[in-house]
């Protein structure tokens, strides 16, 4: 009797099994990313119309035209600053609620649940119960805040019974971004505890018992451990934030007048409801450079922070 | 004078008595082993004697201060863990001065203070050239001394060891069992060691505790532990291989394989008890034979004898030889608990 043989079962076989497993992600990639893709590079340098779906090149054009909208230059610009506004208070944020939801405390359970709904619920559905929350006129929060005295004749905040949360452009921005981060800090937070608890206990054993408190523990053993993670979640929701369009759309529509309109709207708008569909892609393309270039930076920083 | 007084300490998690009503007295400057099978409790123990768990119920004094309830920081301990612990991400001067940067505002000390300590301390344990080096880039013994000197930086009143050597090779634990303990003589420190490799524990240990079950099964020298074990536990846990074990009526009896010899061997056969040995298979290993057979009267229970390579006695497969087992070798046990009782009170009739 020789050796007992694998390799009779088709799923024995290493070769069959690993591209059966590879498979499903392959065509996620080729056909929900690829594809659009590279469809979105033939019509940038196309002059596709909703009307005329002919593909003849046209070069540049697009892009030199896009580039040479002042519209489109100022979208650019809300884009970039909502995105690393918004990051600045996800991380805060995030940092302290990964550090509160690894202590022990009771109905921890509950708090976790309550607290991933804003990333689990659906966007556009999410995004509705904020619109009924900034409405202009029966905004719950101006209610409350006009029964605490602070809105309305005298008031501290406005003389106005309403705040116009999403109407007046300071605030309209505000809203955006607080939104946004309301949206994206469960997930940051989720990949930040996954990077807190996966510290070895010897290590934070061994700073307790070198004298070290909550802080410098913190700030000195806790934070360096997990800042190639921090780093992806990150990147992780900058990448989804810049190329959203579903939250400025519900709420606001770009408005008032341009102030929240973002990359993915604009895109959204030209080429969508505007039927340019040949400089809608070239707008969108616009991001790619950017985020490619963030990615990479931002990937090299974790892998270099990464300490093995 | 004791550094360390646990009395009455217990730790339950729930159902499980990890550590099960423990009093200990810890000398000063004594290098004091605990060891016991995993499980046993010996690193609860230790964790409680550094703050790390708090016990069910008992107290820990440290230099005549009740330190049951103190944080870590506040009990004077350091400890080493298994897996040095060391922080990956901080050079190695960084690693020595943290417990110094940590206790500072207590112990109100400035920056060149810092600096001279660390060095000194990593002169002392011969790692001055690798202040700036980061952990992974250092050997497993090379992450030890640097794990030790950051425990020993504060100069501490009592240095735990949680197995530190377990994670080197065989080769360089011999070397690093040999400079821990030079390091602790010369420099006096009382350190207290948790292993369950006894061989560690005899070559390292002023006094071993040996722990079983949550509590201390016996404390003494290393060679009062192997010649005069308390209790049949602590007589085969040490020991390879373990000691033999045979039933009698009323009572168990016990000698060591290397006690169990050729009769005529036996320097003075008259003080000794003969056994009718019937040989079954024989390993050699070198600088001994290791016999497997057993006795007469015992045929159920294996019984081992281990033969120097010196002895040029011949030992067939299948024999039956006279064996001998000095009376003081033989070792007896209580049927029921299992504690040691004297020959007379066993009522052994040879």
């Amino acid at each position: 009797m020789g050796p007992l043989r694998l390799g009779n079962f088709p799923l024995d076989n290493r070769r069959l099994i690993g591209a059966l497993f590879l498979t499903p992600a392959l065509l996620y990639i080729v056909l929900l990313v690829g594809f659009p893709f590279a469809l979105s590079i033939a019509f940038g340098f196309s002059d596709v119309t909703v009307g005329n779906t002919d593909l003849s090149f046209v070069g540049f054009r697009n892009f030199l035209a896009v580039w040479e909208n002042d519209i489109f230059r100022q979208v650019f610009e809300t884009t970039i600053r909502f995105t690393l506004i918004s990051q600045v208070f996800i991380l805060i944020f995030a940092n302290i609620l990964a550090v509160i939801f690894t202590q022990e405390f009771t109905g921890k359970w509950f708090a976790r649940f309550i607290f991933i709904l804003p990333w689990a619920t659906p966007v556009s559905l999410a995004m509705i119960g904020w619109l009924w929350m900034l409405d202009t006129k029966y905004s719950p929060i101006d209610y409350l805040l006009l029964q605490m005295g602070l809105l309305g004749r005298g008031g501290l905040l406005s003389d106005n019974r309403n705040l116009y949360w999403l109407a007046a452009p300071d605030l309209a921005q505000i809203s955006v971004i607080f939104v946004q981060v309301w949206r994206m800090t469960p997930l940051a937070t989720v990949i930040l505890m996954a990077g807190l608890s996966s510290i070895p206990t010897d290590i934070l054993d061994q700073a307790e018992v070198d004298g070290s408190r909550f802080m410098r523990t913190l700030l000195q053993i806790k934070l360096p451990l997990i800042l190639p993670i921090m780093v992806i979640a990150l990147l992780f929701s900058m990448i989804t934030m810049f190329g959203d369009m579903t939250v400025v759309y519900v709420l606001t529509r770009g408005g008032p007048v341009d102030y929240t309109r973002v990359l993915g709207l604009y895109s959204f708008q030209v080429g969508i409801e505007g039927g340019n569909l040949a400089q809608g892609a070239a707008i969108s393309l616009f991001a790619f450079p950017l985020l490619l270039a963030m990615a990479i930076f931002m990937l090299r920083t974790a892998s270099r922070a990464e300490v093995r | 004078m004791s550094v360390v007084q646990i009395s009455g300490l217990r730790k339950y998690f729930d159902a499980v008595h990890a550590v099960d009503g423990v009093d200990l007295d810890i000398d000063q400057g004594e290098f004091l082993v605990i060891l016991g099978p995993s499980g046993c409790g010996k690193t609860t123990l230790m964790r409680m004697i550094a703050g790390l768990e708090k016990p069910t119920a008992g107290s820990i004094h440290i230099d005549g201060a009740d330190v049951t309830e103190l944080p870590p920081r506040k009990r004077g301990v350091s400890m080493v863990f298994q897996s040095y612990a060391l922080y990956p991400h901080m050079s190695v001067y960084n690693n020595i001065a943290f417990p110094l940067k940590a206790q500072r505002r207590e112990k109100k000390f400035d920056k060149a203070t810092m600096r001279s300590k660390v060095e000194s301390i990593a002169k002392l344990l011969e790692i001055d050239e690798l202040l700036d080096r980061r952990p992974r880039q250092l050997s497993g013994g090379q992450r030890q001394r640097v794990a030790i000197a950051r425990a020993m930086v504060t100069q501490p009143a009592v240095l735990l060891l949680d197995e530190p050597l377990s994670n080197l090779d065989a080769k360089l634990r011999a070397n690093a069992r040999d400079e821990l303990k030079d390091f602790q003589r010369s420099s006096d420190i009382t350190a207290v060691f948790v292993t369950h490799d006894q061989i560690e524990a005899m070559g390292l240990g002023d006094r071993i505790v040996v722990m079983e079950k949550g509590k201390i099964q016996q404390i003494g020298s290393p060679q009062r532990i192997y010649d005069d074990p308390a209790n049949e536990f602590v007589a085969t846990f040490l020991g390879s291989p373990s000691m033999n074990i045979l039933r009698a009526e009323g009572y168990r009896f016990g000698f060591r394989p290397e006690h169990f010899l050729p009769k005529t061997l036996s320097d003075n056969p008259e003080n000794s008890v003969s056994f009718h040995y019937f040989v079954k298979r024989v390993e050699y290993l070198g600088s001994d034979r290791l016999v497997y057979g057993y006795v007469g009267g015992h045929e159920n229970e294996l019984t081992l004898a281990k033969v120097p390579s010196n002895v040029r006695v011949s030992l067939d497969i299948e024999g039956e030889y006279e064996f001998a087992v000095h009376y003081d070798d033989i070792k007896y046990f209580d049927e029921a608990s299992g504690e040691r009782i004297e020959a007379r009170v066993a009522g052994a009739a040879w």
